[in-house]
């Protein structure tokens, strides 16, 4: 056991190392630079522009340019904004992090606490009118882009009946405590349900076969066989059976949310890491592309790393040698 | 067993969130100031434009025509501005946004595009044009209390002129070049830079090197307190607060940037020491919004104001203009977008070299015969781009002159309306014909004769223009190889760095109001010269029209422009497809707003909202 | 970005026999159990009638999905422009039909790449096991820790203009790692099998066992994941097309189209525009996630109670 953990750690560091490869590789192999957008302006001196280059150091070989990003981003620093006028990369993210952070949440929070009860009523009463109108909208769920559901939502929810604000996280500086976060939960909503949606509809499929599946298992049989009531049965032992997958597959979910906000963040204009994203690739700051693309792989690396090591701690049945 | 293991993953999941979360725990500390201040705002904010209006101060007079004090407005942008709000680095539009109402420069263009005062209330010019002295306003205060004078002005240009003020992210060079000792200043061989000489406290002179014909122009950068900035290395003042935070960047304008939330919503307040008097209004509010909804939240009044960089998009004018609670304003955009004829390709050697050499250039004979440019400008349908992309909210030009300038005028230059007759004659006539029976042309050689056409993303007009260009080329006979766009950044290095195959681009220049002089796009060895265009006619004129004693005269200048336009739209080195108006909308209960052709943002200390 | 979500409900396990069952391959008693499933059937059914659309676009299509018109721009449906034209003037029904065939051509071979190199990798990976295997497994390892919209982003960044064989390729060699994991564990599961041990005993070589042996037995979860994958295509070009990185206009497909509706202007009075592609890829990916779904409950009797 202990050895299999040393192990897993020991693998992490190689992956680490090639993460950083990979995330400077791809930011270095797109071609032109944040000066280049520059140019439209005839008023800059051309010359300017090549002094800038040399200065940021976007003239110097790409292993010495790797190197420098490497030992830096070591010491924690992960440079500074070419866009943003020089800002270091580390107040861009913390600037937004949150957000992002408050709109998975959110809508990790809204996912499962639909699709779960949804799922489990879905399959409780098999081939009902409710299963079968769970059934269709989680079809739709997944058949929508969420590009497009986020518009509907923007202009019926929006504007025409006037119930949640469709752009940006508040609607005033200087509001505080209970007020400020009401004004913000109002704000999440639309974005919020906009990304869940199509996860809701997967959770709920999930649950739904799961429970199916694990009622007909023969520990369940058992159970009804040992006299024990129906609810009894469903919560104690399909239930906490059925969940437990469902918990893996949060791991997963939550880089997956961060991604996926690139496109919602982008509908609402909520200033998050995607919209941080999306801007800097169009503009090719490198060094907050590195930034966010590192700091994501490193996260869900991490997150890898601790449910392997969870699951060796609490699964016996798993043997590692 | 299987419980514990269940909350152990749901400790997993969360503990995800907190690596996450503890990256940025400070974030929340910037919402929490300034309470009483925004309380006001708050409201206004919700209500919309009418509504704003019954909080004004009843004690002002009750005459509607009057100004009235109090209320504050809600503008929007499209994008979040870069957090540089120090006027020396800043680099984006839309901090510029800001600063148009926080700082201010000696002179500010008018209504004709003259400098009328600001800052300066006079000045006067030397005999040999080298000296421009500036009598200062007195009585001008910074948003700290601080007085403005003359070694404020000094400390602006000598940064400029700092031997650190590039490397540290400054680009605006072209303001203190010209400038005496400007050299001597940059190497770090001096520490008193010459250029730029204090008088008094309200007495500041710059002298030139040489005649200088644009010294309104070259002086009217906007200037930034030297205080805040007292005993800092210039590579530390962008990261300063004084450069940075709401509430410590420092102008003279009638607006302070009191509170932000970063990307979201930057506050102005009211400076009641501003020096034209304390504005009527309280604040104003700049939100970021996504362009795709602006018409609804100007429709709700929950915007009261679009403007700056990009206004309303043309499609939506028609819905805006017919609000009832908006106004709007319509200009000329001083830039245009264009498709370039790359005449020239520099050699790979000269492209990395960063050489532009007109000698060494390699000539791309698909485009020299001057009756197939002309041609091709008379193949397109420029008039229906204007009249069908921008819904009739442009202009064609052929010159790149805007209407606003003294230097444009209609009559000097050829025109080239929509003719593919004309054009068909003119292919025809330079023994460009279809020889092969493909409907295609061929070169008179009897070559096959491929124009490719690279265009870039980003501007939404201008790439829906490519396409069809290609279709129009195509109708006349001229096999158009349109190739996949690329985004505006390579775009541009690839336009640059023209060791390719490229024949045709579309780009655009965003122009500066303050000086006509085209040698900065237009002179052969120019780098911004893109199309490579090696004519020495052109250069010729526009050297004319530079040099002193005649070019003081502005009516002469315009008449040298005159014949370089005439000439320019004779040899097609480009084709200008369009200039596209800036549309500015904004809540007709807002009074007094100055529509000038450079923008709204003039005098904001004197706009009110009406009852 | 929803790859992973459906590629999660669509993970299959191999089909498993029943005594009775024996006398007819998996896959024919697999096909038999599909044509049963009567919502399986009307998705193929609506997919057939898109793929006819897109096969005979010429025909059917009365205008150049591509021809512009300065003059009529946002035009209202009438007899000359079914669902009137766009914001270049172009003809909103003709590009509709022609979107068919460009959006079903990326949905299908950027699927089809992404099986061809998840079979290829995911096959040498539980094959060999080993150092192959490890080798094979660090890279999806590496692959996926990139969240999958953030790396086709920063892609698209790099080759700068995107073209359709581009954007096939690049989701291709950004979607594999799922699909490659799937198939390995798959491979795994067979590997211990009596009859591989009884090929692999009488000397068959490693290619005749992959294929006479494990890949038969894999059709199952390759089949229902590709299907899903090919839904999750037509989605994520829509929603790249939105952000601006998708194919570039006047390139007719259905995320181009409704990327139109980015405006109130067009959401309110243009119905024509955007209503019948959001319509499309819905009913598209609808039928195509009730063949996938339909194709799982076939192939795995087990989840069908």
């Amino acid at each position: 056991m202990h050895k299999y953990i040393i192990r897993r750690v020991l693998q992490f560091i190689p992956m680490l190392f090639l993460v950083t490869v990979l995330v400077f590789g791809l930011a270095k192999a797109a071609p032109g630079d944040v000066l280049s957008g520059e140019m439209l302006d005839p008023n800059i001196p051309h010359e300017v522009l090549e002094q800038r280059r040399e200065a940021l150091g976007l003239n110097d070989p790409i292993h010495i340019q790797y190197w420098n990003w490497l030992s830096a981003v070591a010491q924690g620093d992960l440079g500074t904004s070419m866009q943003y006028a020089n800002r270091p990369v580390m107040d861009l993210i913390q600037a937004r992090v949150m957000n992002t952070v408050y709109l998975a949440i959110f809508s990790l929070v809204v996912t499962l606490a639909v699709a779960i009860p949804i799922g489990i009523y879905s399959a409780q009463r098999k081939y009902s009118l409710f299963d079968y109108g769970a059934t269709t909208f989680a079809f739709l769920g997944l058949a929508t882009p969420n590009f497009f559901a986020g518009l509907l939502a923007i202009w019926l929810l929006s504007f025409q009946f006037g119930w949640f604000p469709a752009q940006g996280t508040t609607s005033a500086v200087g509001l505080s405590g209970f007020e400020l976060f009401v004004d913000k939960l109002r704000h999440l909503v639309l974005p919020g349900f906009t990304l869940g949606l199509a996860s809701t509809a997967v959770y709920m499929r999930y649950m739904r076969t799961e429970i199916l599946e694990i009622k007909g298992s023969d520990f369940i049989r058992t159970a009804h066989a040992k006299g024990l009531t129906k609810n009894s049965v469903l919560y104690k032992h399909t239930l906490r059976n059925a969940l437990i997958p469902i918990i893996t597959l949060l791991g997963f979910e939550f880089g997956f949310l961060l991604s996926g906000a690139v496109i919602t963040e982008a509908v609402f204009n909520y200033p998050g890491i995607g919209t941080l994203f999306l801007n800097s690739i169009s503009n090719r700051d490198y060094p907050v592309i590195m930034a966010i693309n590192l700091i994501l792989a490193v996260t869900i690396l991490l997150g890898n790393l601790l449910a392997d090591i969870f699951y060796a701690v609490v699964d016996p049945r798993i043997r590692y040698d | 067993m299987k419980f514990s293991k269940f909350w152990l993953m749901l400790i997993l999941s969360l503990s995800l969130v907190f690596v996450l979360a503890a990256c940025g725990d400070d974030e929340e500390a910037s919402g929490d100031t300034e309470e009483d201040d925004t309380a006001t705002e708050d409201d206004a904010t919700e209500d919309d434009g009418e509504d704003a209006t019954e909080e004004d101060d009843d004690a002002e007079e009750g005459d509607s025509g009057e100004a009235q004090q109090g209320g504050t407005i809600t503008a929007g942008m499209y994008s979040a501005p870069g957090h540089q709000f120090n006027p020396l680095f800043y680099s984006d539009a839309y901090e510029a946004n800001i600063l148009s109402f926080t700082h201010e420069s000696l002179v500010q263009l008018n209504e004709e595009l003259e400098y009328e005062p600001s800052l300066a209330h006079d000045w006067e010019i030397n005999d040999d044009f080298t000296t421009i002295t500036f009598h200062l306003n007195e009585g001008v205060k910074w948003h700290d209390g601080e007085d403005f004078t003359a070694d404020d002005v000094y400390f602006t240009y000598a940064t400029i002129a700092d031997p650190d003020y590039v490397a540290t992210g400054g680009v605006r060079t072209n303001y203190v070049v010209g400038l005496k000792g400007y050299e001597e200043y940059v190497n770090g061989e001096t520490d008193v830079f010459e250029g730029v000489e204090v008088i008094d406290d309200h007495t500041v002179a710059f002298h030139y090197e040489e005649e200088n014909i644009k010294m309104l122009f070259d002086t009217s950068f906007i200037i930034v307190p030297a205080h805040p900035f007292e005993g800092m290395e210039i590579s530390e003042i962008p990261d300063s607060s004084a450069s940075r935070d709401a509430g410590e960047v420092v102008g003279t304008g009638p607006y302070h940037l009191s509170d932000m939330i970063e990307g979201e919503q930057y506050v102005l307040t009211a400076f009641e020491d501003y020096w034209q008097g304390t504005p009527y209004l309280d604040g104003i509010t700049w939100r970021v919004i996504q362009q795709s909804v602006m018409p609804g939240l100007l429709e709700s009044g929950e915007l009261d104001m679009i403007a700056e960089p990009n206004g309303v998009p043309a499609s939506d004018f028609e819905r805006v203009d017919g609000l009832e609670n908006i106004t709007t304003f319509e200009t000329q955009d001083f830039g245009y977008q264009y498709m370039g004829f790359k005449f020239h390709h520099r050699t790979t050697e000269d492209v990395e070299s960063g050489t532009i050499n007109p000698d060494n250039w390699v000539e791309n004979e698909k485009l020299s015969d001057v009756r197939v440019r002309q041609a091709i400008v008379s193949a397109i349908n420029r008039q229906g781009i204007v009249d069908g992309l921008l819904y009739g909210l442009g202009s064609v030009m052929e010159a790149p002159f805007p209407e606003a300038s003294w230097a444009y005028d209609p009559d000097a230059v050829t025109e080239y309306p929509y003719d593919p007759d004309r054009a068909n004659e003119l292919l025809d006539e330079a023994g460009y014909v279809d020889v092969t029976g493909d409907g295609m042309r061929e070169d008179p050689d009897g070559n096959e004769w491929v124009l490719n056409l690279d265009y870039p993303t980003g501007n939404e007009v201008r790439e829906r223009t490519a396409p069809i260009i290609a279709d129009e080329l195509g109708e006349v006979g001229i096999n158009v190889n349109l190739r996949q766009p690329r985004e505006a950044g390579p775009h541009f290095d690839a336009i640059e760095q023209d060791n390719n195959d490229f024949d045709l681009y579309l780009a655009g220049w965003s122009l500066a109001v303050g000086d006509p002089d085209p040698a900065g796009i237009w002179q052969s060895t120019a780098a911004y010269n893109y199309t490579r265009w090696n004519d020495e006619t052109s250069d010729e004129l526009i050297r004319k029209a530079v040099t002193a004693p005649d070019a003081f005269e502005q009516d002469y200048r315009a008449e040298v422009y005159n014949d370089w336009a005439a000439h320019v739209s004779e040899e097609v080195p480009m084709v200008f497809l369009y200039s596209a108006d800036n549309i500015y909308a904004y809540n007709s209960a807002l009074q007094n707003v100055k529509e000038l052709p450079a923008g709204i943002y003039q005098d904001s200390h004197l706009w009110y909202l009406a009852q | 970005m929803e790859t992973q979500s459906n590629q999660q409900v669509g993970t299959a396990v191999p089909p498993a026999k029943t005594e009775a069952e024996k006398s007819l391959s998996p896959f024919q008693l697999a096909m038999r159990r599909f044509l049963r499933n009567k919502l399986a059937i009307a998705g193929l059914v609506v997919l057939a009638f898109f793929i006819i659309v897109a096969a005979f676009a010429d025909i059917i299509a009365p205008h150049s999905p591509t021809a512009h018109n300065y003059y009529n721009i946002e035009a209202k449906a009438s007899s000359e422009h079914w669902l009137g034209t766009d914001s270049s003037g172009r003809d909103n029904f003709s590009r509709l039909v022609y979107g068919a065939r460009v959006s079903l051509t990326i949905g299908f071979f950027a699927m089809l790449f992404t099986v061809v190199i998840g079979v290829i990798l995911g096959s040498l990976a539980g094959y060999y096991g080993r150092w192959v295997d490890g080798l094979i497994m660090r890279a999806t390892d590496l692959m996926m820790i990139l969240p999958f919209l953030l790396l086709i982003l920063t892609i698209i960044a790099i080759v700068q203009s995107v073209s359709i064989t581009l954007f096939i390729t690049i989701i291709a060699v950004t979607a594999w790692p799922n699909l490659t994991r799937i198939i390995r564990a798959t491979f795994l599961s067979l590997r211990e099998k009596e009859y591989v041990l009884g090929a692999r005993s009488i000397g068959a070589s490693d290619f005749r066992i992959i294929f006479k042996h494990f890949l038969p037995n894999a059709v199952g979860p390759i089949i229902v994941n590709a299907t899903l994958m090919m839904a999750t295509m037509i989605i994520l070009e829509s929603g790249l097309s939105f952000i601006g990185f998708g194919i570039p206009q006047p390139t007719p497909t259905w995320g181009n189209m409704i990327t139109e509706a980015n405006s109130l202007r067009i959401l309110e009075n243009n119905w024509e525009t955007w209503v019948p592609p959001g319509l499309a890829i819905l009913l598209t990916v609808l039928a195509i996630n009730f063949i996938g779904d339909g194709l799982r409950d076939a192939f795995d009797p087990k989840s069908n109670q």
